[in-house]
């Protein structure tokens, strides 16, 4: 998709491409190139969805470690460098939190530690512009309420329930919310993938 | 896996890309997590979608303001990072460590079973290790002091238990790391001994935890090569008195490093 960042955010995407690529074919050396770049982006990732300074940085260790051992999943083809590793911090901290150890969303955001003013090019950490435009475009055809409790989901890691007591519905209301959502969710998406 | 949900509302289908919708967004939990990280490994449209959702909400997390961790978590990683690429390196010297063997073994049932196979091959021809007799004739006192390890693969997940059971100190050390509890259900980890017999429980398993345990002297005779390791679904707390053991999900075999 052609998105048009600042060149030198440009150059820094594709170092972070090439840094990927080394790494799966064995180079070492290339994991704490990813780390540098990418840690603030990942670690506001699991410090949102863990709300635990500690829990946080504990994810964020299996990620790289994991990253590490297991470089050849990434598939460039598929998605750009940050978007599956913004998706990997994800979904290793939603793991983390269902093991019922931490209580997550705990912190805020503004209570998040403040960024050091040499944190890296912040354009070559957004995920791609088109890609960005459509999700949020999709997201915003749907009703405030239903965008509300996916929001949530994505962003405090709630279940089901947790979602449906927040909102004091029945569970099966808030499935069925959802779930509503999300089909018209992935109908939006696919006519842009179609597109 | 749909159709099982029973919600009021049946407006939506809840097919598989839906399954794999919730997934992506972090709603599943419980029985149903695990039958959506099963079907991941086993099903590549199902794994197919969950990818596509996932990178369709990448672009979200854009809003979420980034933070500095500590620089400890480098140093740690670094430190993993060394700790199990300096066990890669050949053999050398003639004596190994009992403690550097079971690591090693460790470093190598994290590669894919194929190549941990080639690479255990490689470790047993290596000069310089103990001398590997063939099972059902293996002298006592090599017996007494060669370290058992097991690895039993949580499906095609890359999950895994890790299960090493050094003779010298009697103790079993159950790693179970990356697993993750669901709230409803515990995995109790059962032997089967070599020569047949009664499965014998070595309790219940600690996600995410490595745990050291002393075996007593009943399950640690029936404990040699080709033993084999069941993982069980259990109610919390583990199998009730009384009733049958649940569904096996993993298994796997004891072999001397």
């Amino acid at each position: 998709m052609a998105a048009h960042p600042r060149p030198a955010s440009a150059e820094a995407r594709q170092a972070l491409r090439d840094a990927m690529a080394r790494l799966a074919n064995g180079d070492q050396a290339a994991l704490e190139e990813i780390y540098r770049a990418t840690r603030v982006k990942l670690f506001g990732i699991t410090l949102r969805i863990l709300g635990d300074q500690k829990e946080a940085e504990d994810a964020l260790q299996d990620v790289y470690i994991n990253l590490w051992q297991r470089a050849d999943r990434y598939d460039p083809e598929r998605a750009s460098p940050i978007a599956w590793l913004a998706a990997f911090a994800r979904n290793r901290a939603i793991d983390r939190l269902r093991t019922g150890k931490v209580r997550g969303g705990a912190v805020p955001v503004e209570e998040a530690a403040p960024l050091p003013d040499e944190a890296p090019l912040a354009d070559m950490l957004m995920v791609d512009a088109e890609q960005a435009a459509q999700i949020h475009k999709c997201l915003g055809a749907l009703d405030d309420r239903t965008q509300g409790h996916i929001r949530a989901a994505f962003f405090d890691g709630h279940t089901y329930a947790q979602l449906a007591e927040g909102a004091d519905v029945p569970l099966g209301t808030m499935k069925s919310w959802i779930r509503r959502g999300l089909q018209r969710l992935r109908a939006c998406l696919e006519a842009s993938d179609a597109a | 896996m749909s159709g099982s949900d029973n919600t009021p509302d049946s407006g939506v289908q809840r097919d598989d890309p839906m399954i794999a919708a919730e997934w992506a967004l972090g709603l599943l939990e419980g029985e149903e997590l695990l039958a959506a990280r099963g079907k991941y490994a086993t099903d590549p449209d199902f794994a197919w979608r969950k990818e596509w959702w996932d990178n369709w909400f990448a672009p979200l997390t854009d809003a979420i303001p980034g933070a500095e961790p500590g620089a400890h978590v480098w140093d740690g990683i670094a430190a993993r990072m060394a700790a199990l690429s300096s066990q890669q390196a050949p053999a050398q010297g003639n004596v190994i460590a009992l403690e550097a063997r079971v690591r090693r073994w460790q470093w190598v049932a994290g590669l894919t079973s194929a190549a941990a196979a080639i690479a255990l091959t490689l470790l047993v021809f290596a000069p310089g290790n103990a001398p590997v007799q063939a099972p059902g004739d293996t002298p006592a006192q090599i017996a007494a002091a060669a370290p058992m390890v097991a690895t039993v693969p949580i499906g095609d997940t890359g999950l895994r238990l890790d299960v090493t059971y050094i003779p010298e100190s009697e103790r079993m050390l159950v790693a179970a790391i990356g697993l993750t509890a669901d709230g409803v259900h515990d995995h109790e980890l059962w032997l089967v001994p070599a020569g047949g017999g009664e499965l014998k429980s070595l309790g219940v398993v600690a996600p995410g935890q490595v745990r050291s345990m002393t075996l007593p002297d009943d399950i640690a005779s029936g404990l040699n090569d080709g033993a084999r390791l069941l993982l069980t679904q259990e109610p919390l707390g583990g199998k009730p008195a009384g009733v049958d053991a649940g569904p096996v999900v993993a298994e796997g075999d004891f072999t001397r490093v």
